[in-house]
């Protein structure tokens, strides 16, 4: 194992009485693709921002390819690229003004601007656009153009901020597809998401919940990490099932998926056999059942609902 | 500074020129706003002599002695007469007769006159400017004294020959201090510095300094509160882009603008005005640090202000009171001495003056280092102050 290319070190951050980033440890090797999960205000954001140097840590420390992210900063700019939550490039600017600004402003020499610039525009089909200003592009357009934007000056490891916010399926895939591409390259990706299907597309995967960091694992370890199978029933009507089934003692959570629901039980064998024996509502029809493995959604959920009956170890 | 580099700045100055390029409206505004104001500014108060202003005259003594101060009041320019009948009784509502004064020659005043005991003759006066009523009021006793000259002049045309002889008696000294006594005693003005007591030629500092600080603080202030808004300054933040170099980027294209309209503006009011600039180096030099100044403080409400909207708003109120007590428009001397002192603060103040000092008094430089020495200051304090902030935003 290589020289983790970034780590943290009991880090915290809180505004006020708001506690962002609670003693957060973490080490990434270079080349993974780490997927940062967390529900809105779980201190993803803060936790980035403080590796990108912008927040200043308030106690703990982190460190990018062994220089710390504070102190060293100007320093550790040289190493990342940041692709930020909200679209922060210059609207009025074109694509070709974007990439020149931002290779001259991380001090790439100019003829080198103009390799890179080419390949990149290449690699992001963006070439057809280089005369067209920044803000009048799609939305998708405009992440793949903040992507080639933060790799101007060929970082080792990139940020991005939940590149895929609001982008439709194929803009999705076209972004991971150069993710891919960036990884099989060497560069490390540190990914803020939402998104599920995304998560199962990391190495790795890490879950932050008020500032904590639960779990550190790959996707596999994640979902190997449920001490039971789900079950899940098809029912009808199945929106009654659904909210009269959460209010059942026995039952953690229920979820909708693809019109069968999925029950969060500690112990899903003898519900169902309870539940065939004696089906607890008369006017609802139970139709089927069975056992699943848990997906990357029901680790979500398990690890931000703290489901701890479900998982092998607890998440506090 | 450690590390700065010199190209850095100049992309961090292209981009910002281009901003400043792609904004149509505002770049028209840049480049119409300064001939505008120049050729407004100048041609508004170029005539500051009053003439043809609507006045009522109201005769109530109908005698050849009152005709003859009528012919001469007839005369002053200044006045266009509107003759009312004697009768009327509203002479003092002078909106009603939309009219700014109304000279009411009251009943029996030339007999008064002929009785040695002078009556005045009654004047009605708009007072809501302040100026005007002063001045038309100066008009009226200059036609007054012409007719008294005049009436002394038949007087004496008219008496008779013992009365001459009589006065022939008296001492040399006494009969010349009489003739002295009688004539209307006047003062011959010199004017000096502004010969021609033009305008233009007091008032191109205060456009420079309109203009500057109306366009160029307000977009500079403008700059990093819409990075601030838009968060591409954290975009910027984790570049390898150092304050010092963001700042400076920022401030070169402005500058260029900012010499460019003060160029605009002295070039027009010399080619349409023909007025007169000399020592263009020390004119330089001032123009120069109060750009400076002005620069810094827009790049100080920027630092300060979260959006751009505040940053509007913060560059308004400041420069609403500088407008009016700085000096750029009228003479600051008519102003309260507590108001006078609060109006030193102000950079523009002190560019007025050094600019009118150069140009209009051809003062030595002596007269005007301490002005220079302020606008430096005031420089360094925004600067500084600007580069404070910024650190602050950095945590």
């Amino acid at each position: 194992m290589s020289e983790p290319i970034i780590a943290l070190n009991n880090l915290s951050k809180s505004f006020g009485n708001v506690h962002a980033v609670r003693n957060v440890s973490l080490t990434i090797d270079a080349g993974t693709i780490f997927g940062f999960l967390g529900a809105n205000g779980a201190g993803k954001t803060t936790t980035m921002r403080i590796l990108c140097g912008l927040t200043r840590p308030m106690s703990g420390s982190a460190t990018i390819a062994g220089l710390n992210v504070w102190k060293d900063r100007h320093r550790v700019r040289t190493k990342f690229g940041y692709v930020a939550q909200r679209f922060s490039l210059y609207p009025d600017l074109t694509v070709e003004e974007n990439l020149r600004f931002f290779g001259g402003a991380c001090r790439v020499p100019a003829d080198e601007v103009n390799k890179r610039m080419a390949r990149l525009l290449d690699l992001t089909d963006l070439e057809q656009k280089k005369d067209t200003a920044a803000g009048s592009l799609s939305g998708g357009m405009r992440q793949l153009l903040a992507l080639d934007c933060a790799l101007i000056h060929d970082p080792p490891l990139l940020f991005l901020d939940e590149p895929t916010a609001g982008l439709d399926p194929v803009h999705r895939q076209q972004i991971w597809n150069l993710l891919y591409e960036l990884s099989n390259q060497g560069k490390t990706i540190f990914v803020t998401t939402h998104y599920m299907d995304e998560a199962e597309r990391c190495t790795e995967v890490g879950f932050l919940e008020s500032g904590q960091l639960l779990a550190k694992e790959s996707p596999r370890a994640l979902k190997e990490s449920f001490r039971v199978p789900l079950l899940e029933i098809d029912a009808d009507p199945v929106m009654p099932a659904l909210v009269r089934l959460r209010s059942l003692s026995d039952v953690l959570g229920v979820s909708l998926r693809s019109g069968a629901l999925r029950i969060y039980s500690p112990n899903p064998g003898e519900l169902i056999a309870k539940w065939r024996q004696e089906w607890p509502f008369p006017d609802i029809q139970l139709l089927a059942d069975r056992l699943v493995e848990p997906d990357m959604e029901d680790v979500f959920t398990a690890y931000s609902q703290r489901y701890d009956s479900l998982l092998k170890r607890s998440t506090s | 500074m450690k590390g700065t580099s010199f190209s850095a700045i100049a992309s961090v100055a292209y981009k910002e020129f281009l901003h400043i390029l792609r904004d149509r409206r505002v770049l028209v505004l840049l480049l119409i706003l300064p001939p505008v104001f120049t050729l407004v500014f100048g041609h508004a108060f170029e005539a500051s002599e009053m003439t043809g202003v609507p006045a009522l005259l109201i005769n109530r003594d109908a005698t050849p002695r009152t005709q003859r101060f009528i012919e001469i009041v007839d005369k002053n320019k200044t006045f266009r007469w509107q003759r009312v009948p004697p009768e009327i009784t509203d002479e003092a509502d002078l909106l009603k007769h939309r009219v700014w004064a109304s000279l009411v020659i009251p009943g029996g005043w030339s007999e008064n006159l002929a009785n040695g005991n002078p009556k005045p003759v009654i004047l009605y006066l708009d007072g809501s400017d302040t100026n005007t009523a002063t001045y038309l009021e100066g008009s009226v006793l200059k036609s007054l004294a012409d007719f008294q000259i005049k009436e002394r002049d038949m007087m004496i045309d008219a008496l008779p020959d013992e009365v001459i002889e009589l006065g022939k008696k008296l001492p040399v000294e006494i009969r010349k201090q009489f003739v002295s006594l009688m004539e209307a005693w006047s003062a011959e003005p010199k004017i000096l510095y502004n010969p021609k007591t033009r305008f233009i030629d007091y008032v191109v500092p205060g456009i420079i300094g309109l203009i500057l600080q109306l366009l160029t603080v307000t977009l500079m202030a403008c700059t990093i509160a819409r990075e601030r808004e838009s968060g591409t300054l954290y975009q910027l933040m984790v570049t390898s882009l150092r304050r010092g170099e963001i700042v400076i980027g920022k401030i070169l294209p402005y500058l260029a603008v900012s010499i460019v309209l003060i160029v605009m503006i002295l070039a027009l009011s010399w080619w349409h005005f023909e007025v007169q600039f000399r020592a263009p180096i020390a004119l330089a030099v001032i123009c120069f640090l109060f750009l400076l100044c002005s620069l810094g403080l827009g790049l100080l409400i920027s630092a300060f202000s979260r959006t751009q909207t505040q940053a509007i708003q913060f560059s308004v109120f400041f420069l609403l009171p500088v407008f009016v007590l700085s000096g750029a428009f009228a003479p600051l001397e008519q102003l309260p001495k507590f108001i006078r002192y609060a109006s030193e603060i102000f950079p523009l103040t002190h560019f007025c003056r050094a600019f009118r000092l150069v140009n209009m008094y051809h003062a030595t430089f002596s007269f005007y280092v301490v002005d220079l020495a302020v606008l430096l200051a005031g420089a360094l304090i925004t600067f500084i102050g600007a580069a404070f902030l910024l650190k602050r935003i950095e945590e």
